[in-house]
């Protein structure tokens, strides 16, 4: 967040009236989505809020997804419009989660910053002529800046909901946007809000952050722009991706001759991340099968300390892969260097084939970073404490009996909060904190009576 | 049928590329814009987002369609997406056609671009012949009973159960052991912590048991499940257990009987009498049960137990109605081949489930003793009866990985350093899959020494005999391929997980399995617990191998989309059910023989006299009776023969 717009947000005006709903999910990604949806379904009124201005999480940027190979935008986006238009969910985009205080059991009261757009909502069509007529063009975050977006702009193109908004602290405040917009939505002078709700029970579903690679001197990250991040990658391989083919960034190339650099951040107390993140082998595995249709020639070698495909049909997977040409070889990988025509040389120990220190030339180098934990949240909670274990995921309650429950009772965790995890994992975890919520508070309730 | 004028909206998808990059998509939307009925007819990248969304809606309005077409994936994944759009902008939601032309022509044709484009342009055209003679259908409502039934008394079957109760549905839970609790019951310590298996049962029975809305059976099995989703009816078998009450002298009574088989409970590592006694503390039930598979009925208990003991139980049939069932029968421990890494033929090698039952039992004891001989060197072979390849011949092989096991034996490997002072451990493995968090046992275990010994998947190790010892001989990929002969006390093979022998179940449910036998959910990302049987989820080992842990996630996943079904109190069915011309029936009742699901009767209509009926919430919509009707008096909603016969037509017009 920009300078400008926390100055604007710290003039907030709290609204008088507190709304009530059944329960407060944190987060828009598929948890929080999936969350909603079953506690929607059993009847329970739900407020989601979501801190970006449109919801879908990390998922919806996903290329294709593993062990499916399903389009990841083709199963998230109708799960984003049904969140959208289900009438017992209540949708806040570009909000955040402020404070919340527990007044006792099933009694939560919560302040939420609604952030200005700029843009009044229930004028915007969604049309994007703000978008073009923007002359401001500044990385755009949904691409890990492999491309730009305007200072106007909508998220992408299946945003959720489609609604523009403006990165104030990039206008210049040439007034383009407000002179081609149609409807007239532009609003310059729009005002941050605090909305206070109170809800019966809380799911939180913040997710993870990407392990910052550039901490991890030796792989120059940031430094050689043919040595890209696996999120990176999955962009460059979507449907929505922004060179519409596969290049490496340096000069356009098309890669022939590409390495995966797994547990890059992971499994390594050198950079203060002794986990696994449980996911980086398979996402790995399935770009390097994606890669193999995008570039039919391009030879592609994975780099690994174990395969770690451990879920259903992971291992099929797997060996699918092996099957089609990968290459893979046990090994992890000490140094990246440049040469100087952009390729990318990788030092490594040949593990399995007598254990000799190897050098390999690559075109393009993926770093397959790891998830780490997402604890913010954990700030918001005034007057009761949620626990955090020692590596910054929320601590569960119990694991072995109820492993989406919390130190505090009534407030629950949904997917990445307490740990890594693939989708698969994260959908079923969402689902069984829609059910412990519903019990939470259906005993409450009758308790109250 | 409606005489107002169809007019119809189409829209072709690109499905980001799946569709576009190999279908013509401005081709096929140029092919049909001229088709009878068609207003408007467009293109988009992604029709199921929500701008997609937006632009059909807003054509409804603008240009007052009455059908609608989208030509996209297929309509298993967004049939409903699409009624839902065409529903919110007003119109009835089966005036839509979804045309499948990602598998049907994207997707199969990928090779033949033109042949792709050509065959796409067929399906639109047949989904626009079908909407020309569609007519709005109203869903069929049917009230859902609020229970749900739980099969499987294991860790995942108690925990939706607990979930649901706690809810305030209603759960009947039927185990077919005479003890609930499943395999954690079975286990001593588990990871993360330690905690002891048994005890989290516990725990959980406990607070089942305070609950009034809770049935367990025990030693009971389902018989039948008749009728469909929010109403099933399920008749069930109890066996008897022939204990009545409880005896003060159970160690007598199982002294006293002659009989001794291998005790199921330390899978096989203990043998018991044919009374099985309650194999863990706070057990449910607490009463005993007699194994009559085993019992020779030589009475001799009767003269310690007299009073307890009544031989003249009866099985009992349950009947119950339930709004949705929850499978939850769990896995069987891959059992080795005789033979396979020396297993049977040595009797130093065991599985993990064996040594853990053994461990269990030898609790406070220094040394580890096995066959009467203390174990200082031990090796794990890991990967038995999971990922292995096939062998060209028809024997049954689990290609997939069982998860669990990396991580139970890396947390059995810090139990037997902190417990056996000078124990050697040798790991032959594969791949170390200590997933997540779970890495923190991998690294512990091997700061306190275990030695990690890698082998090709197709060099397997060799298990022998050499004097006292046995002998583990492999090629280790670590240390180039050296080849070495490790001698030890023990080898314990971590064993996989397979599903259970439930073929019994199966032929009453009828639940589609997946690779490997376990339940196949509806969608392996997305739909994890849900099954293509409407009302029947999937929890826990039974859709797949998991850790305990997970199987609680994933019981109370079902638990959470078993209330979605009967917390509303009432299921919309899809209204494509068969029904009856009155004035053309002629009673022929070859309609009543044929249905497979007894959905026809005989009913009088007012003007018609008695003729056949169809029970619309039982009927599928197999289409079983229109075929067979000699006077063509039954068709299906939604599904007509004029609609077929215009859709078969237009299909063959040129294109």
């Amino acid at each position: 967040m920009g300078e400008i717009l926390e100055r604007i947000l710290a003039d907030a005006v709290e609204e008088k009236e507190e709304k009530k709903y059944d329960v407060l999910i944190i987060g828009g990604g598929i948890a929080g989505e999936e969350s909603a949806l079953d506690l929607a379904e059993m009847g329970f009124k739900v407020l989601l809020v979501e801190k970006e201005p449109s919801i879908g999480g990390h998922m919806f940027l996903l290329s294709k997804v593993f062990p499916t190979l399903d389009c990841a935008s083709c199963i998230s986006t109708p799960r984003m419009a049904a969140v959208a238009h289900h009438p017992n969910i209540t949708l806040m985009t570009y909000s955040e989660v402020k404070e919340i205080e527990k007044r006792g059991e099933g009694d939560f009261r919560v302040r939420i910053l609604k952030k200005p757009r700029f843009v009044e909502e229930s004028l915007c069509t969604g049309c994007a002529q703000c978008e073009s007529a923007c002359p401001v063009i500044v990385p755009k975050e949904y691409d890990f800046g492999l491309r730009g977006r305007k200072a106007a702009y909508i998220p992408f193109d299946t945003a959720v909901p489609k609604i523009a908004v403006i990165d104030i602290d990039h206008c210049v405040f040439c007034g383009q946007c407000e002179m081609v917009c149609p409807v007239g939505a532009i609003n310059f002078l729009q005002k941050p809000k605090i909305i206070k709700v109170k809800v019966g029970a809380i799911i939180v579903a913040t997710g993870y952050k990407l392990f910052p690679i550039g901490r991890k001197k030796e792989y120059m990250y940031g430094k050689l722009a043919n040595v890209i991040t696996s999120m990176q990658m999955d962009r460059v391989l979507a449907p929505t991706r922004p060179y519409n083919s596969v290049l490496r960034p340096l000069d356009g190339k098309e890669p022939m001759n590409i390495a995966f650099v797994l547990c890059s951040g992971s499994r390594d107390r050198t950079v203060g991340n002794p986990l696994c993140s449980q996911v980086c082998c398979m996402y790995s595995i399935k770009q390097a099968q994606l890669l193999m249709g995008a570039l039919p020639l391009a030879d592609i070698t994975i780099y690994y300390m174990d395969i770690r495909a451990f879920g259903k049909g992971f291992e099929e997977f797997y060996q699918q892969a092996k099957d089609m040409g990968v290459i893979f070889i046990k090994g992890r990988i000490a140094k990246i260097e440049p040469t100087e025509n952009g390729d990318i040389v990788v030092h490594y120990e040949d593990i399995e084939n007598g254990g000799k220190l190897r050098k390999a030339v690559h075109d393009l180098v993926v770093l397959s970073v790891g998830l780490l934990p997402n604890p913010e949240i954990a700030k918001v909670f005034k007057n009761v404490k949620l626990e955090l274990d020692e590596y910054g995921w929320i601590k569960q309650k119990d694991e072995n009996i109820s492993p989406v429950e919390t130190s505090i009772p009534g407030v629950f965790t949904a997917g990445c909060i307490i740990g890594p995890k693939d989708i698969p994992d994260t959908v079923v975890e969402a689902a069984a904190a829609a059910a412990h919520v519903a019990a939470y508070l259906n005993e409450v309730r009758r308790g109250g009576e | 049928m409606g005489n107002e004028e169809r007019r119809i909206g189409v829209y072709v998808c690109w499905c980001g590329g799946n569709i576009s990059d190999v279908v013509n998509v401005e081709k096929v939307v140029e092919a049909i814009k001229n088709e009878a009925g068609v207003v408007v007819a467009r293109h988009f990248m992604f029709m199921c987002s929500e701008a997609g969304q937006k632009m059909i809606i807003d054509d409804i309005k603008k240009y007052k369609l009455n059908a609608v077409v989208v030509a996209s994936c297929s309509p298993k994944l967004h049939e409903l997406t699409f009624r839902n759009v065409v529903a919110r902008a007003g119109l009835n939601p089966y005036m839509y056609y979804h045309a499948n032309i990602r598998e049907q022509s994207s997707w199969a044709h990928s090779n033949d671009p033109e042949e792709a484009t050509r065959k796409a342009i067929r399906h639109v055209r047949m989904a626009i012949a079908y909407l020309r003679h569609a007519e709005p259908l109203e869903k069929i409502r049917v009230s859902a009973t609020p229970s749900v039934l739980i099969i499987g008394g294991g860790i995942s079957g108690l925990k939706a159960a607990l979930d649901l109760s706690r809810m305030g549905i209603n759960v009947y839970v039927v185990e077919k052991q005479p003890f609930i609790g499943g395999h954690l019951a079975k286990i001593g310590s588990i990871y993360p912590y330690g905690r002891k298996g048994w005890e989290v049962v516990s725990t959980l029975v406990k607070e089942l048991r305070k609950r009034d809305n809770v049935v367990i059976y025990t030693n009971a099995e389902v018989e039948s499940v008749k009728g469909f989703i929010g109403n099933f009816e399920v008749s069930i078998r109890v066996k008897p257990r022939y204990f009545k009450r409880m005896c003060k002298r159970l160690d007598e009574v199982t002294k006293v009987c002659p009989i001794r088989v291998p005790d199921e409970y330390s899978y096989g590592v203990k043998k018991r009498s044919a009374i099985i006694l309650p194999p863990y503390p706070g057990a449910y039930p607490e009463l005993p049960a007699i194994d009559m598979n085993s019992c020779t009925k030589c009475m001799k208990c009767l003269e310690v137990c007299k009073d307890s003991i009544d031989f003249s139980q009866e099985e009992q049939i349950i009947k119950l109605k339930v709004g949705s069932i929850i499978t939850a029968t769990g896995f069987k421990p891959y059992r080795p081949k005789e033979g396979e890494f020396g297993y049977k033929v040595y009797g130093e090698v065991i599985t993990l489930p064996e040594l853990l039952s053994i461990l269990k039992q030898s609790d406070s004891k220094d040394r580890l003793v096995i066959n009467g001989k203390e174990v200082k060197d031990l090796a794990f072979i890991y990967c038995v009866g999971s990922r292995q390849k096939p062998k060209g011949n028809n024997d049954k092989i689990n290609t997939y990985c069982s998860r669990y096991c990396c991580n139970a034996t890396m947390f059995t490997a810090i139990k037997l350093f902190e417990r056996y002072r000078g124990i050697r451990q040798y790991h032959v493995y594969r791949d170390i899959r200590t997933y997540g968090k779970n890495e923190l046992m991998y690294e512990k275990a091997c700061k306190m020494g275990a030695v990690f010994v890698k082998y090709d998947e197709n060099d397997p190790p060799k298990v022998y005999r050499n004097n006292n010892k046995l002998i583990v001989k492999v090629k280790d990929l670590l240390t180039e391929r050296e080849e070495l002969e490790i001698p030890v006390d023990l080898v314990v093979l971590v064993t996989g997980m397979e599903p259970n022998d439930n073929e019994k179940l199966n032929e009453i449910l009828k639940l589609p399995t997946g690779r490997g036998g376990f339940y196949q959910e509806v969608h392996p990302k997305l739909r994890p617990v849900e099954t293509t049987l409407a009302g029947f989820l999937i929890a826990g080992t039974a859709q797949g191998p998991k850790d305990s842990r997970e199987s609680l996630l994933s019981a109370s996943a079902a638990a959470a989309k078993a209330a979605g079904t009967v917390l509303k109190g009432f299921i919309e069915l899809e209204p494509f059910v068969a029904f009856v011309d009155p004035e053309k029936c002629e009673l022929s009742k070859t309609c009543i023989a044929e249905c497979p699901y007894g959905a026809i009767s005989v009913k009088n209509y007012e003007g018609f006299g008695k003729k056949a009926w169809v029970n619309p919430a039982l009927c599928k919509g197999c289409g079983s009776c229109v075929a067979v009707c000699p006077v063509g008096a039954i068709q299906i909603r939604g599904l007509t023969n004029k609609q077929i016969e215009d859709m078969i037509k237009t299909s063959a017009k040129e294109v």
